[in-house]
């Protein structure tokens, strides 16, 4: 399956989806006016990813996001949620959620998806922002 | 023969006639100049360019088509060459033309017509452009001409778009006006942040009193500008009729009614396992909220919240407690039809204090990090500012934003509610 590599914008995250490798990266700020128009093409790769990758490999994702509005929260939970699903049916998936050691809110978002999640392998991790 | 003059070219720019008219087509661009003819030699037209110091670019018309444009400096480099003056000046002028100038009929929309300017490079931003009609040479258009025309349309539509989010401003504004004079009745000592990021907001509250006490609900609705405020008064329509059928002691019922109405209105289903094709089409939009019942005699909060928590600083407290709601949005598709919200319930000792904020002011980046604002810095500023007057907090929380903020856009609609009773 082709990677997917959607380069960062001002309101857009940058989007690196390295399948070939099992790589999932998403960085930077969401705040579309349209966020449904960003992630459907985004959350439709990963679930073709999903549903097609051999087995055997193991998945990991980084999410090292600053900001995403609330239209955008929804559709990355989306994503988590179809990683969810395939954890849930067996499918190796690691999953990283970065926040800056004083961003409480970015913190507080990773532990609500541990706890909404709870059969996906999702790591809090704490990181000093450049 | 000497039709090589040219007549009355206004285009210099202290002489530009002020166009009060907003110009929508080519033709409001043109400058009826006269032309010259491939009859005309290079003597003719150095006299016309020394006659004319304004005169950028000459238009040659041949048969009344315009067939090329001689720009002054490249015109006049040439015949500044060694022997060239010998050579050409006798000779016809289309020797130095441009051949292919830019040539734009004149019901061309200056919108295309900035965008054909802009693909020719440099060439029409110097020279200008020749205006044809139907093919015949009308008259020339300057790039400084066209970028004033579309400045002018430019201002004209965002004058028009502003006017009429403006007038949604008081709309939406009017709306808030009996909740905001009840709360200032009511309430002897508070605040209400309610700062829209565009003019109208998807933030909006909501405020009632009776004789035991007063509900008040503060919502964060999916989007913000115009489409943000749509929601907010779809959700104060639903709000006021879930109000009617469950009162205002039971806000996590009243929660429940709303969010039924809003997911059977707009239709928001879980499509999370449709086909992937359709899910651009379906709408998924809600809203957060807080849903805050007061019972001044008992001196009880009832509270059901979605995903929007209230904070609680009790008069002896040494902290700010949070009081989380539920996770569950108002109205999303991934929300039950059913789905029930918790009533918390709290004892309000006098002189306690409670605040509510909306995620625009937790979220808002800043800081030499560029990170959000966050729950702590607005829980060590409630407790820094706790002795002050809520009118005074309120500056003082906004000030802090403010200052974190720094040269940081406004991201979100912000708003907050704080009161001590």
């Amino acid at each position: 399956m082709e990677n997917l590599y959607i380069p960062a914008t001002n309101e857009t995250p940058e989007i690196d989806f390295r399948f070939k490798d099992h790589q999932l990266h998403m960085s930077g700020e969401s705040y579309p006016e349209n966020a449904m128009a960003f992630f459907a093409p985004i959350r439709a790769s990963l679930n073709d990813y999903l549903s097609s990758a051999q087995p055997a490999a193991a998945v990991e994702a980084h999410f090292a996001l600053k900001y995403f509005n609330s239209s955008s929260t929804k559709l990355i939970r989306s994503l988590i949620a179809l990683m969810h699903d395939s954890a849930q049916a067996g499918k190796r998936i690691v999953t990283h959620w970065y926040h800056d050691p004083e961003d409480d809110m970015m913190l507080e978002f990773g532990q609500d998806l541990k706890d909404e999640f709870r059969m996906l392998d999702i790591r809090v991790v704490a990181m000093e922002t450049a | 023969m000497n039709h090589a003059s040219v007549a009355s070219n206004d285009g210099d720019a202290a002489a530009a006639p002020i166009r009060s008219a907003l110009i929508h087509q080519t033709a409001g661009l043109a400058i009826p100049c006269d032309a010259v003819t491939p009859a005309a030699t290079n003597k003719d037209v150095f006299a016309i360019f020394e006659a004319q110091p304004q005169t950028v670019g000459l238009p040659v018309v041949e048969d009344g088509c315009p067939i090329g444009l001689i720009n002054r400096n490249i015109f006049m480099q040439s015949m500044a060459r060694p022997f060239h003056r010998e050579v050409f000046l006798g000779k016809s002028c289309i020797a130095f033309m441009d051949k292919a100038p830019l040539i734009v009929d004149k019901t061309t929309s200056i919108q295309d017509l900035s965008f054909q300017v802009l693909a020719s490079g440099q060439k029409a931003m110097n020279d200008g452009f020749i205006v044809s009609d139907g093919g015949r040479y009308l008259g020339i258009g300057t790039a400084q001409d066209m970028l004033r025309a579309v400045s002018n349309l430019q201002a004209e539509k965002n004058r028009l778009v502003m006017e009429s989010i403006d007038y949604a401003s008081v709309i939406q504004q009017s709306l808030a006006r009996p909740s905001r004079e009840a709360m200032r009745k009511t309430l002897a000592d508070h605040f209400m942040i309610w700062e829209p990021r565009d003019v109208v907001s998807g933030d909006f509250y909501y405020f009632d009193a009776d004789a035991d006490g007063f509900l008040l609900v503060l919502f964060d609705c999916t989007g913000h500008g115009v489409p943000g405020a749509f929601m907010t008064l779809i959700m104060s329509a639903f709000l006021r009729s879930a109000l009617n059928s469950v009162g205002r002691d039971d806000p996590g019922g009243l929660i429940q009614a709303v969010n039924r109405q809003v997911k059977t209105a707009m239709g928001n289903i879980d499509h999370r396992h449709a086909a992937t094709q359709d899910e651009g089409e379906g709408a998924d939009d809600g809203m957060d909220a807080a849903f805050i019942r007061v019972d001044s005699r008992r001196r009880t909060l009832s509270y059901a919240g979605a995903h929007l928590p209230i904070l609680l600083l009790r008069p002896d407290g040494e902290q700010v407690e949070v009081i989380d709601g539920d996770r569950h949005g108002v109205g999303y598709a991934a929300t039950p039809m059913d789905q029930a919200w918790t009533n918390h319930q709290v004892e309000l000792p006098e002189g306690s204090s409670v605040y509510c904020f909306t995620d625009g002011f937790v979220d808002q980046l800043g800081g030499d990090k560029r990170i959000a604002f966050g729950k702590r810095r607005t829980r060590e500023g409630i407790l820094r500012h706790r002795r002050q007057p809520m009118p005074e907090q309120r500056t003082a929380l906004l000030a802090a934003l403010q200052a974190y903020q720094g040269a940081e856009q406004r991201k979100d609609d912000v708003s907050a509610i704080g009161f001590r009773l």
